[in-house]
C-alpha cells in the first residue's frame, strides 16, 4: 500500500495558508501516481473547489506501458475489472464508476479481454450527502483550521481503496490507497486540467439510443437454430467505422456469448452472436437481460459508441423445445424473395468489375468467333462452370462459418492466403489474355475455339476473379444465410452465381445475340491483349486489399513471386520447344504460385488467431498504416 | 436422390457440435494426462466420485494468491470425498511454463497436496474451455459438469477469507446432498490460460 498519509488537519492549514498567502487556490485535484513496471494510477477530480450537495465527478486515470491492458466492467475471458471502494462514504455516498468505450484483445488460445490500453479515465460519479449538521468526528471532512476565512473552501479528504489486474499477457495484480484533498465550498469551481480530461473520457463513455438523432437499435435473441440461440444486434442511422465497429456484451447468466460477426449495412450495422447456453440441463428462460455496447459508429460526421440493457424474449422455433433441438423457423417469404433478389442483383452487378469484366468479354469475343451451332453449348458450359464454383465457395463459406471464422461477402480478403489465391487467380487470367499462358481457361489467341470444357473452365475461373470485389446488395443475403444454415447459404451462393453467369445464360437462351457483337478480325487478339491489362487490375486490388493483412515485404515478394510467374510463363511461350524445359518451367510456375501463398501465410500482420475476429482484424492494423 | 444426398448433407454439418461440451449438464469432456509426479489420471478411474477440476498456473499471481491463502487446499481437505485435481494447461513456449519436477517441488513446497496434471498441449483446456486460471469445474457422480466458473465471488481478493461466498465450497456442499450447485455458472477471473 502506498497511502499518502496526509493528515486532514494538516492539508486544512496547507489549504487555509494557500487560501490566505496564495494567488491560486490549493490544487486538489489529482493524488499523487501509483507507479509500478506495468502501470501507474491516479485519483483525479475535476473540481478545484468542490460543491457542498450534488454531483462530484471524480476518476481513476491510468497509464499503461504498450500492451498492457485494464479491463471493462466485462473483463472477457480473463482478468478482472478494477474495483474500489471510495471513503468517506457517508459524504460521498456509493460512488458509480462509468466504463468508457472498451477495446478487444486477442491473446493466445482464441482467448479474448476487453478493456483498454495506453490511457484511460474511468470516470465516478458520486453524490455528495448534505453533511449532518453536528459530525461526529468520524468523518474526516476537516474543520476549516483556526484562522481560516468564513466560507473558505474545507478540505474533504477523499481515499479510494483501488485493486485492479494489469495484464498484457501475463497478469499482474496492484493495490493501492489513493488520496486527495479535495476542498468543498459554496462556490463550485471546474479544475482547469483535470475537468478537461475527464470530460474527454465522459465523452468517451457511450451514449444511449435517445442521446442520438437518428438513431434506432434493435436486439432479438432467437433460440430456433440449431447451432444454438442467435443474437442479433442491429444498429440503423449511423455508419460503421471500417474495421473498428465492434460490439461488446455484459455477461450474461443463461447464455455465453461467442464472436461477434459484423455486418455492414449502407444505413447501419448488423451483429449476429452465436450464444451458447451456460446450462444444458435447465431450460432457456423466457426472456433475459442483455447489455451491449457497439463502439466507433460515426453519424453526422461524430463518432460515437451506443449502449443499451433491455429484457430480450427467447424467441424459440417450437415452445417447450430445447433450444439446441428446435427447428429453424421458417424465414418469412417476402424477406427471403427480397434478399435472393438483392443476391442475383449483386451476382449480375460483379460482371463489371474489371478482371470479370475482361474475361467476359474475351469469352463473348470467342463464342462470337466460334461455330455458330455451338454458341448455346459453350455459354451453357460457362454458365455451369460459374455456379458450380459458386457452390464450392458457398461450401468454404461454410467450413469457415463453422470453424468460427469470418465468412461474410468481404471476408475472404481478411484470409491472406485465399487473396494471394485470389491474385494468383487475376494474374494467371491476365497471362492468357496476353497470350502467354495457353493453359485452357480461356481461348488461345491463334484460332477460334468452341472447346466446351475451356468454356467452362472460363465458367469455373471467373468466380474467383469476382471473390475479390465488393460490391452492394450482397452482404445482406450472405450474412443472412451464414446465420439460417447450410441450405439457405448454398441457395443464397447459386443465386449469386446465376447472376454473376447473366449474361451467358442469356446468350445460352437466345444464341443469335451474339450477332451483336463485331466480327472477328485482325483487332481480336489485340484487343484481347488489351483486356488482359484489365484482368491484370485484379491482382492490384487483391495486393492493395492484402496490404493491409500482410507486412510491406511480405506483399513485396509476392509481387515478385507474381513478376516470376509472367516471366516464367513468357520464357515458355517465347522459347519453350523442348519438353523437359517446358515441363520445368511448369513447375516452376507452379511454385511461384504456390510461393505467393506461402509467403501470404508468413508475412501476414495480424495473427491467425486475431484474424478470425472479423471483427478486430483491422484494429491492429490500422496502428501501422500512418491516419489508417 | 439429389435431395436425399443434400438433406444427408446438411445433416452430417448439423450432427457435428453435439458430444461432451462444458455446458453444465452437459458430459463431462474425458482426458488421461501425466501428472507433475509421473502418475497418469484418467477422468474414467473416477466413476461415481465428485471430481473438481482446478486450472491453475503458479506463474499467475491470481492462482499464486488461492496458494498462499491456501483457499484450494483447505477446501479440498474439508471435501475429502471429492477427487480433487489442478490441471496446468501452459504452452511449453510460455514463459509461465515450468517443467514437471519443477512444478512438482513448488507444489510441494506450498502445501498443495493434492495431484497437478500437466496438459502442455492444451487439448484438455480447450475441451473444457478453460479460460483463466483459475477456472474451476465440478463434475458430479455421473460424470456431468455441475458447476463451471470462478471459485468465489472476490476477483481481486478483498474480503476477509470468511466473508467470501465460496461458490465451490457451495457447490459440493450441494452435491454431497443430493442437490445441484447454484449458481451452477459464474465468470471465472484471473489470469488467462497460457495455452
Amino acid at each position: 500500500m502506498t497511502a499518502s498519509k496526509i493528515v486532514p488537519l494538516s492539508a486544512a492549514v496547507t489549504l487555509a495558508f494557500l487560501a490566505a498567502f496564495a494567488p491560486e487556490p490549493a490544487r486538489g485535484a489529482a493524488s499523487e501516481w501509483s507507479v509500478n513496471p506495468q502501470s501507474q494510477v491516479r485519483l483525479i477530480t475535476a473540481t478545484k473547489v468542490a460543491p457542498r450537495t450534488g454531483e462530484l465527478w471524480l476518476g481513476l486515470q491510468f497509464r499503461l506501458k504498450p500492451g498492457w491492458h485494464v479491463y471493462w466492467k466485462n473483463s472477457g475471458d480473463a482478468g478482472y475489472p478494477p474495483a474500489v471502494t471510495f471513503q468517506p462514504a457517508d459524504v460521498l455516498g456509493k460512488p458509480e464508476i462509468l466504463w468508457p468505450a472498451p477495446l478487444r484483445f486477442n491473446l493466445p488460445g482464441s482467448l479474448v479481454a476487453f478493456g483498454y490500453e495506453n490511457e484511460v479515465v474511468y470516470p465516478v460519479r458520486a453524490r455528495l450527502q448534505p453533511a449532518p449538521a453536528s459530525t461526529p468526528s468520524s468523518t474526516p471532512q476537516a474543520k476549516p483550521a483556526e484562522g481560516a476565512p468564513a466560507g473558505a473552501p474545507e478540505p474533504l479528504k477523499i481515499t479510494a481503496d483501488l485493486d485492479y489486474l494489469v495484464c498484457q499477457v501475463d497478469c499482474v495484480p496492484f493495490r493501492y490507497t489513493l488520496t486527495l484533498d479535495q476542498p468543498v465550498g459554496d462556490r463550485a469551481e471546474p479544475d482547469p486540467e483535470i475537468a478537461p480530461l475527464l470530460q474527454a473520457a465522459l465523452d468517451r463513455l457511450p451514449k444511449t439510443t435517445g442521446e442520438v438523432a437518428g438513431v434506432t437499435t434493435e436486439v432479438s435473441l432467437d433460440a430456433g437454430f440449431t447451432n444454438g440461440p442467435d443474437l442479433e444486434v442491429r444498429v440503423r442511422g449511423a455508419r460503421a467505422d471500417a474495421g473498428k465497429t465492434d460490439l461488446f456484451l455484459e455477461s450474461n447468466d443463461a447464455l455465453e456469448a461467442g464472436r461477434p460477426r459484423i455486418r455492414v449495412l449502407p444505413d447501419g450495422v448488423v451483429f449476429h452472436v452465436a450464444m451458447k447456453p451456460r446450462e444444458t440441463n435447465k431450460p432457456l428462460p423466457a426472456r433475459t437481460p442483455i447489455s451491449w455496447t457497439v463502439t466507433n459508429l460515426v453519424a453526422n460526421g461524430r463518432s460515437f459508441s451506443l449502449e443499451a440493457r433491455r429484457d430480450v424474449e427467447v424467441a424459440t422455433g417450437a415452445a417447450g423445445q430445447p433450444a439446441g433441438s428446435a427447428p429453424q423457423p421458417p424465414a418469412s417469404p417476402p424477406r427471403l424473395a427480397r434478399l435472393l433478389l438483392s443476391a442475383f442483383l449483386g451476382g449480375a452487378l460483379l460482371n463489371l468489375m474489371p478482371p470479370v469484366l475482361a474475361l467476359l468479354l474475351a469469352e463473348l469475343f470467342a463464342l462470337r468467333a466460334g461455330e455458330r451451332g455451338r454458341v448455346r453449348e459453350g455459354a451453357a458450359a460457362a454458365a455451369t462452370g460459374i455456379v458450380g464454383s459458386a457452390w464450392l465457395v458457398a461450401m468454404l463459406a461454410i467450413a469457415a462459418h463453422r470453424a468460427g471464422l469470418p465468412a461474410g461477402w468481404g471476408a475472404q480478403l481478411q484470409e491472406p492466403v485465399l487473396a494471394a489465391f485470389l491474385a494468383v487467380v487475376a494474374a494467371v487470367v491476365a497471362l492468357n489474355l496476353w497470350g502467354v499462358v495457353e493453359a485452357p481457361l480461356a481461348p488461345a489467341d491463334a484460332a477460334p475455339v468452341s472447346g466446351t470444357s475451356r468454356h467452362l473452365l472460363a465458367g469455373l475461373f471467373t468466380v474467383p476473379l469476382a471473390l475479390a470485389w465488393p460490391v452492394p446488395f450482397l452482404q445482406e443475403p450472405i450474412g443472412y444465410a451464414l446465420g439460417r444454415g447450410p441450405a439457405t447459404v448454398a441457395a443464397v451462393f447459386a443465386v449469386v452465381g446465376f447472376g454473376l453467369a447473366l449474361p451467358y445464360l442469356l446468350l445460352a437462351a437466345v444464341p443469335s445475340l451474339v450477332r451483336t457483337l463485331p466480327a472477328p478480325g485482325g483487332w481480336l487478339p489485340r484487343v484481347r491483349e488489351g483486356l488482359g491489362f484489365l484482368a491484370g487490375t485484379g491482382a492490384f486490388w487483391v495486393l492493395y486489399a492484402l496490404s493491409r493483412q500482410v507486412s510491406p515485404e511480405g506483399i513485396a515478394f509476392i509481387e515478385l513471386a507474381l513478376l516470376a510467374m509472367a516471366l516464367l510463363a513468357w520464357l515458355r511461350h517465347r522459347e519453350g520447344s523442348g519438353r523437359t524445359f517446358r515441363a520445368v518451367l511448369a513447375v516452376g510456375l507452379l511454385a511461384c504460385a504456390a510461393g505467393a501463398l506461402w509467403l501470404a501465410d508468413h508475412n501476414r500482420l495480424v495473427p491467425r488467431t486475431a484474424a478470425a475476429l472479423s471483427t478486430t482484424q483491422t484494429r491492429a492494423t490500422n496502428n501501422t498504416i500512418p491516419g489508417g | 436422390m439429389r435431395k436425399t444426398l443434400l438433406s444427408l448433407a446438411i445433416l452430417s454439418l448439423a450432427a457435428v457440435p453435439t458430444f461432451a461440451g462444458n455446458a453444465v449438464g452437459d458430459t463431462a469432456p474425458t482426458f488421461k494426462l501425466t501428472a507433475m509426479d509421473g502418475k497418469t489420471y484418467s477422468l474414467a478411474d473416477f466413476k461415481g466420485k465428485t471430481v473438481v477440476l482446478e486450472w491453475s498456473n503458479p506463474n499467475c499471481p491470481v492462482s499464486a494468491r488461492h496458494t498462499r491463502e491456501k483457499t484450494m487446499i483447505e477446501l479440498s481437505k474439508q471435501h475429502g470425498e471429492v477427487v480433487w485435481l489442478g490441471i496446468n494447461s501452459t504452452n511449453p513456449n510460455s514463459g509461465d511454463y515450468m517443467k514437471p519436477a519443477e512444478e512438482l517441488a513448488w507444489n510441494q513446497k506450498n502445501g498443495i497436496n493434492y495431484a497437478v496434471l500437466a496438459d502442455p498441449t492444451g487439448a484438455t483446456g480447450h475441451a473444457y474451455g478453460a479460460r483463466t486460471t483459475p477456472h474451476m469445474f465440478i463434475i458430479d457422480k455421473d460424470g456431468k459438469i455441475a458447476y463451471n466458473g470462478a471459485i468465489d465471488d472476490d476477483p481481486p481478493g478483498r474480503k476477509a477469507k470468511a466473508e467470501r461466498v465460496s461458490y465451490v465450497g457451495h457447490g459440493l456442499d450441494a452435491e454431497k446432498t443430493g442437490k445441484t450447485p447454484d449458481p451452477a455458472t459464474t465468470h471465472p477471473y484471473g489470469c488467462s490460460v497460457k495455452y
